[in-house]
């Protein structure tokens, strides 16, 4: 991950210190954990949610797309 | 002459008069204005004050008044503006240094609309750097401080207009809320704070970068939950200029107000809110549902299976929606950023592409099971934050002591004095803060009042209900 930010801080300019990139970095790496869970949802038929509707609009029902 | 005492007031007691001719727009906003001058110094609410234009505005209001031309219960009123919202002619600065010196040329829908019913905009309210924060810790205007105990933080990122109106210098604010920011200093500091349905109040002329575009929502912060109606009442609606305000007709949030709740089912959410709950929070919202039980409601548990992936899908949504607005003053003023602000942004940079949009996925999942919720319940409840305003210092150190254990203030999903808040930025819930208790140290505890999607007027019905049979509204901050 510090590659990452490094490369970012190259092409930022950032002038970060070698402390900061760690910080950076470990943020990155804690996201990254708890992002994981997001993956493990069965979301199939789910569509993304781009509006707030008065009646939530119902996902194809789960079972109907395996 | 003595000049008016406008502690205390709310704009349910001054709009009658001010429609009566018994109170003059002009000597109350010179009130506050004298009251702002002595009490600011104290708590750093306002960052910028506009006393010309706001007394120009009087003298009209004044003058149309006295012509038979009352506009409504917002004519002559006096509010402030968060320092994030557009005003034509008054610094924004969003609580940074980079934008510092901006002075837009056109005002925020929401100011517009306010300025059209009559109100007068005294000033603009401090806040978290960017809206990025709910301590309100800003290292370049100073920390706005809680009127019930200096020593504490107000909460944020709406902080100065929260304590703005607890202390009595405005009668209503617009703060912006895209995790918290106007429940939880309203939660803190003892106000009214709604957050409406995503998209009921346009959020045109809110600085980008000061929220993610699906989860930020403009908000109001009264005395009274009254107020709050009059103020929604003016300000909801379809804009051109904001393509996802909503064109869901625009109610009248009055006509619930006074209604008689029995009957009615409110929800609780077992588990996600119990989270570090301190003990004082959680007497005051028991006794609060005891309350509400007393009025005829009838309490059910629900359950919303997925409401654990809340910060995560948060999270997921605002970082990259917020970064995308701040990618060219990271390219070229990255240290005009407090540290701590700038280490996040660059760590959001880089969120994958997959993680946002399978945060939104996630999120209409959460929303589907709030819908069902909302088939067996009018209202879900829930305690606003964990904890009563923690001292600056916690803040700083990063964690409290309470009932005997140390509490993080964060963790890797996120602070914790949002925890409770973003299940309602997540799915755009209309939710309204109110004061539900006082802890022993005599700091302000707050409830979440929450309904189905553009159903504010539950909202009031139930929090107006709480709150003319409680008496914790009529408590003033010591600060005089």
């Amino acid at each position: 991950m510090k590659d990452a930010v490094r490369r970012l801080n190259d092409e930022y300019k950032f002038n970060l210190t070698d402390k900061e990139i760690d910080i950076v970095a470990q943020q990155v790496e804690e996201a990254a954990l708890l992002f994981q869970p997001l993956f493990e949802v069965d979301l199939s038929g789910v569509s993304p949610l781009t509006k707030v509707d008065k009646k939530v609009i119902k996902s194809v029902a789960k079972k109907d797309t395996k | 002459m003595k000049s008016l005492e406008v502690e205390g007031l709310t704009i349910s007691t001054v709009a009658p008069l001010i429609k009566k001719k018994k109170i003059s727009p002009v000597d109350l906003t010179r009130a506050y204005l004298e009251r702002i001058a002595k009490i600011n110094p104290l708590l750093n609410a306002y960052l910028a004050m506009a006393e010309e234009e706001a007394l120009a505005a009087a003298k009209k209001a004044e003058r149309d008044i006295a012509q038979g031309k009352y506009r409504g219960p917002l004519h002559g009123i006096p509010f402030s503006i968060k320092d994030n919202i557009a005003t034509k002619g008054v610094t924004t600065t969003a609580g940074s240094k980079i934008l510092a010196d901006w002075v837009p040329d056109y005002d925020a829908t929401v100011v517009e609309k306010l300025r059209a019913a009559g109100a007068i905009i005294l000033g603009k309210t401090n806040m978290h750097e960017w809206a990025k924060g709910s301590n309100s810790i800003n290292p370049f205007y100073g920390t706005p401080l809680n009127p019930w105990d200096t020593t504490r933080i107000p909460g944020g990122s709406s902080s100065g207009s929260a304590v703005a109106v607890a202390a009595g210098l405005c009668l209503s604010s617009i703060g912006t809320d895209s995790a918290g920011s106007v429940r939880n200093p309203a939660s803190l500091c003892g106000t009214v704070g709604l957050k409406p349905t995503f998209g009921r109040i346009s959020s045109f002329g809110g600085v980008a970068g000061t929220g993610g575009y699906t989860v930020n929502h403009f908000g109001i912060f009264t005395r009274r939950v009254k107020d709050c109606a009059f103020v929604l009442n003016q300000t909801a609606g379809y804009d051109l200029r904001d393509p996802l305000s909503s064109d869901e007709p625009v109610s009248n949030y009055m006509k619930t107000l006074g209604t008689s709740v029995r009957g009615m089912k409110i929800g609780v959410i077992k588990g996600y809110f119990d989270q570090c709950i301190v003990s004082e929070v959680r007497h005051a919202f028991d006794d609060a549902l005891k309350t509400l039980k007393a009025l005829g409601m009838k309490i059910q548990e629900v359950v919303i299976p997925h409401i654990d992936l809340v910060p995560a899908a948060q999270a997921g949504s605002t970082r990259p929606e917020a970064n995308s607005d701040h990618d060219c003053y990271l390219r070229t003023r990255p240290r005009d950023y407090s540290p701590g602000l700038l280490y996040s942004l660059i760590a959001g940079l880089l969120t994958p592409a997959p993680v946002y949009v399978t945060a939104q996925r996630v999120r209409r999942l959460i929303c589907e099971e709030f819908d069902e919720a909302f088939k067996s319940v009018q209202v879900i409840v829930a305690p606003t934050i964990f904890s009563p305003a923690p001292t600056i210092d916690e803040c700083n150190r990063g964690y409290i002591e309470a009932d005997g254990k140390r509490i993080n203030l964060a963790d890797r999903a996120g602070n914790f004095l949002t925890r409770y808040t973003i299940p309602f930025n997540v799915t755009g819930l209309p939710d309204m803060s109110i004061c539900c208790g006082f802890s022993s140290a005599g700091l302000p505890i707050g409830m979440q009042v929450v309904a189905a999607p553009f159903r504010e007027d539950i909202v009031f019905q139930v929090a107006d209900a709480y709150e003319s049979n409680t008496e914790w509204h009529t408590r003033n901050p010591p600060v005089q």
